[in-house]
């Protein structure tokens, strides 16, 4: 062939890659210029575009495939929760917790706030007495101290803290939440469900206690720990104005190393403070740039199942509080979605919504499909997050109304939050739980997600893994599988992490598969995950990561 | 207090230079508006020498559901809670009827939304509608050029052709097929020399017999070709009867913008209906292209009490209370529904209806199609 071949800036050959586009067909070598593939081929193919200048990187065969795209992260909260916070894992015991608190409240200035995550659901009961607040104040040593649960949706605080909020045995329950109390004295416990959290939250905020520079050290810090993890782009799901200020204000000096996209709520969640909705949306334009892009906002339509606050179409298993048949509750009406659903595709964005149970699902396609009727088709992809609990006719519906199914958080096998669950819902309806392969076999688009920080740490193999096997790839809760049947193959895996997130981002033409005009996104593994035992994934090491042809994680070098 | 009847009101609006000023001040000296008290939005420019008038200064709020069309008029909620409050003390005693004016090009939709949605006024205003001034001169122009005046054309109930006497038969002639296209449900009226009968203009206030014979008729204009038998030499095929496609010999703005962008649908519907399938169906309507409906009314036979039917008007978002008429006006029976709309398809609504109001899709019938072909014929 005798055409004129582009001078590369890099090139890499000796590998395996894994391309992921429709053919799922491989490579030995790609070249990039201006962060761009330009080809992808043989190392035959590939060489006539190397130059002087070109950098050449010999992968030694390992296996390179396109960057991870995670469809559902909070990038402050993750950075915050690394930087500054005390973290835990929802396995720990209540005495191991106390232990942290007291010794950070040991070197806490007084005044203070000790912010901590994240306690299993399953101790919500424990926690929620009078003996637990006592054992909590002890190891505070007097500093204020709030402890997220690990849904996010839930705190234990201290009676420094309920001081500092103005809580008092006598204020009443917020809207749409309630305070914990002693089932048996019927005072305060330092629980805090739902938007009673949010009082605790505000009352931080309020304080000074998190400050700008704080903000863009937390997602700057967020983001590298993606690229650790081989993750190129990525999706805020509830961005509100000083996440998309600091994604924007690092994107401004070329710090930003993954694509962008955020999720604007349409009123400010119980876990978040600032603008929302159409005041947060008329801001969107002030954000965007070249890897930034607003253009999802995030509905919450319902709780989750381990505080009972998720919406099913069966009642929880009976409660001391709640009664023999709560169903929980959602948060909006069929109409009040349909009016955001059809608000937001007039303005050209795509909706996320938070559906823990059943009904919430129903209810969300039930509102897209009145939006699909009078609108007809749309080019946008709105998403079900955390599609989990699903009742069989709904299955279906998500490939009929273009519904993205966001899987996330990784816990697609046994964890603590499915001990939380079976509290709740019996056994049996509580590990019908993620039907993926039913979704796969519908047609659904699905993508993977994160949910970090509720899953503690973002790295994407564990998940990886946990949707091949439907067994917990840390080891814990050794022998069980969550409905197996459910599980899916690795190439489909991959896919769901790459090309299916990148187009329930509206990121399908730019990235998710190594193809040529596609962006340089490519990250090199120390194994091959599609060849190498399922039960092995999970500890998939991440060697370099390629952000637009540039390196941002890992060393040139391959050992 | 708010058991008195509602206090009728009517909406005043026109191109620029429709000479509305002079209509309304010749409006307000007939007898037959007396007790009318008009809110303008300024003396000095109008220089009204009517007792009655209120000025009020155009002020905007959007309601919260963020839509741009969604925007009412502050100032007026004040100026007639202020109004309905001197009443109910006893001051205005001889007050009988309002009209309102707005400012040329202005957008009617903001006062229709404020007497709907404020909870002050909720109740206590029969409103009867929307009157247009059309300028016989630039009127064509003007529909060309801003499609702020197609919108006033599209929601008014009745139209005045304002400076007839200096326009040709053939622009006369023409203005009149423009707005028939854009709006054939509205009564279309020419003023003689700034002169209208205002009997003609203004409605019978809050009368349900009245208001179930004005809604039966409004659907018989929206349906009826009369009235547009083409009578311009200048077309190729005169005395053909004008319809969808129509307006090849119309200024090409006029198409774009007001027969291909404006457009009637009209249904009739042969079953039944249950309430709250078909209020479902309605508040989707609303919610999901309330910007593109610019007028509904409806006369619906609901499967509760079907010799009573309910009258349902609708301004793109917003509804008015529906009404509980005591009969049927007319010997026709069953629902009659008239949409004027800006690019809403028929089919859209026809399946949605089927699909959300849970009505039999063999059950929805199109008028216009029946009436347009029985006329061509007669015509022939
Ligand atoms: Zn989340
Ligand atoms: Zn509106
Ligand atoms: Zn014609």
């Amino acid at each position: 062939m005798s055409a004129v071949h582009a001078v590369s800036d890099l090139v890499l050959t000796n590998g395996r890659i894994y391309t992921v586009d429709p053919a799922r067909s491989s490579a030995e070598a790609l070249a990039v210029r201006n962060g761009r593939i330009i080809a992808v081929g043989t190392d035959a193919d590939v060489r006539p575009h190397i130059g002087p200048e070109t950098r050449v990187v010999d992968l030694g065969g390992r296996l390179a495939m396109p960057g991870i795209v995670d469809i559902h992260t909070h990038m402050m909260m993750g950075g915050q929760a690394e930087l500054f916070e005390l973290r835990f894992g929802n396995t720990l015991r209540r005495e191991a917790i106390l232990d942290q608190v007291r010794a950070a409240a040991e070197t806490t200035p007084e005044g203070k706030w000790i912010i901590g995550a994240q306690w299993g659901s399953d101790l919500l009961a424990l926690f929620n007495s009078e003996e637990s607040l006592a054992l909590l104040d002890a190891a505070s040593l007097g500093r204020p101290v709030m402890l997220r649960d690990d849904t996010y949706h839930n705190r234990w605080v201290n009676t420094a803290a309920l001081r500092l909020a103005g809580i008092t045995e006598d204020t009443p329950d917020p809207d749409q939440g309630s305070f914990g109390r002693d089932p048996s004295s019927g005072r305060l416990t330092g629980i805090m469900i739902e938007a009673a959290a949010g009082l605790i939250e505000r009352t931080i905020v309020a304080s000074g206690h998190y400050t700008e520079d704080m903000d863009r050290a937390a997602v700057a810090h967020s983001i590298a720990t993606l690229n650790q993890h081989g993750v190129t782009a990525f999706l805020d799901a509830a961005a509100m104005q000083p996440v998309l200020a600091a994604l924007k204000g690092l994107d401004d000096r070329g710090l930003l190393t993954a694509w962008a996209s955020g999720a604007m709520p349409v009123t400010e969640p119980s876990f978040l403070f600032g603008v929302a909705g159409e005041e947060l949306f008329a801001l969107r334009d002030t954000f965007r740039s070249r890897h930034v892009r607003p253009d999802f906002t995030k509905i919450f339509l319902d709780g989750v199942p381990g505080a009972r606050t998720a919406a099913f179409h069966e009642p929880y298993t009976p409660d001391a509080v709640f009664g023999c048949c709560f169903r929980g509750t959602t948060l909006a009406t069929v109409p009040e979605l349909v009016r955001w659903i059809g608000r937001c595709e007039d303005l050209g964005l795509s909706v996320k919504i938070h559906c823990a149970g059943d009904a919430a699902v129903t209810m969300a396609l039930d509102a897209l499909d009145v939006v699909r009727s009078f609108n007809g088709p749309t080019r946008l992809t709105h998403h079900i997050a955390h599609a989990s609990y699903i009742r069989d006719a709904d299955i279906p519906r998500f490939r009929e109304l273009g519904m993205g199914a966001d899987l996330s958080p990784f816990i697609w096998f046994p964890t603590a939050f499915l001990e939380g669950h079976k509290q709740t819902m019996g056994v049996e309806r509580a590990t019908r739980f993620w039907p993926n392969r039913d979704l796969l076999d519908a047609g659904a688009l699905m993508a993977g997600g994160s949910d970090w920080p509720v899953i503690p740490n973002p790295n994407p193999w564990t998940g990886i893994e946990g949707l091949v096997t439907r067994q917990n790839p840390h080891g814990d809760f050794p022998g069980e599988s969550l409905w197996p049947e459910q599980a899916l193959d690795i190439a489909t895996v991959l896919e769901i992490f790459t090309i299916n997130s990148a187009r329930m981002m509206g990121l399908g033409d730019v990235v998710g598969s190594l193809e040529i005009g596609k962006s340089a996104d490519i990250i090199v593994l120390d194994q091959d995950v599609l060849t190498c035992p399922a039960g092995a994934i999970g500890k998939t090491r991440v060697l370099q990561t390629w952000f637009e042809g540039r390196l941002v994680h890992g060393t040139e070098a391959l050992a | 207090m708010t058991g008195a009847a509602p206090l009728p009101l009517t909406v005043l609006t026109g191109f620029l230079g429709a000479g509305k000023t002079t209509l309304l001040n010749r409006l307000l000296r007939q007898p037959a508006l007396d007790g009318t008290l008009a809110i303008i939005n300024e003396f000095g420019a109008i220089g009204l020498d009517h007792l009655l008038v209120e000025t009020s200064e155009e002020r905007f709020a959007l309601l919260d559901n963020g839509c741009i069309c969604c925007t009412v008029r502050d100032d007026l909620v004040t100026t007639l809670t202020g109004i309905l409050a001197r009443r109910d003390k006893g001051e205005l005693a001889s007050v009988t009827r309002i009209l309102i004016e707005t400012t040329g090009l202005a957008d009617p939709v903001p006062v229709l939304h404020t007497l709907l949605v404020a909870p002050a006024l909720s109740g206590r205003l029969a409103v009867e509608g929307v009157v247009t001034a059309v300028d016989a001169v630039n009127g064509l122009a003007t529909l060309n050029a801003h499609p702020e005046a197609v919108k006033q054309v599209g929601l008014a109930e009745r139209i005045v052709i304002t400076k007839t006497d200096l326009a040709s038969d053939a622009e006369l002639e023409r203005l009149r097929i423009a707005l028939g296209l854009i709006n054939p449900a509205a009564r279309v009226l020419e003023a003689d020399m700034g002169h209208v009968a205002a009997a003609r203009l203004i409605g019978t206030g809050f009368d349900p017999d009245a208001l179930g014979r004005a809604a039966v008729d409004w659907f018989a204009s929206a349906t009826a070709p009369a009235g547009f038998v083409c009578s311009d030499p200048q077309a190729g095929d005169p005395g053909h009867v004008h319809g969808p496609g129509c307006g090849h010999h119309l200024p090409a703005g006029v198409v774009r913008t007001g027969h291909a962008g404006i457009e009637t649908h009209a249904f009739v519907i042969d079953q039944p209906l249950s309430s709250p399938a078909f209020f479902r169906w309605l508040e989707y309507l609303t919610l999901l292209k309330g910007e593109s409906l610019l007028r509904m009314k409806g006369l619906v036979e609901l499967d509760d009490d079907r010799d009573r039917p309910l009258l349902v008007q609708g301004v793109q978002h917003v509804l008015h209370p529906p009404v509980r008429l005591p009969a049927w006006p007319d010997q026709t029976r069953g629902t009659r529904l008239v949409f004027i709309v800006r690019g809403i398809p028929r089919d859209v609504i026809e399946r949605t209806l089927a699909r959300f109001a849970d009505v039999d899709a063999a059950a929805i019938k199109n008028p216009a199609r029946g009436a347009m072909a029985a006329s061509g014929n007669m015509a022939a």
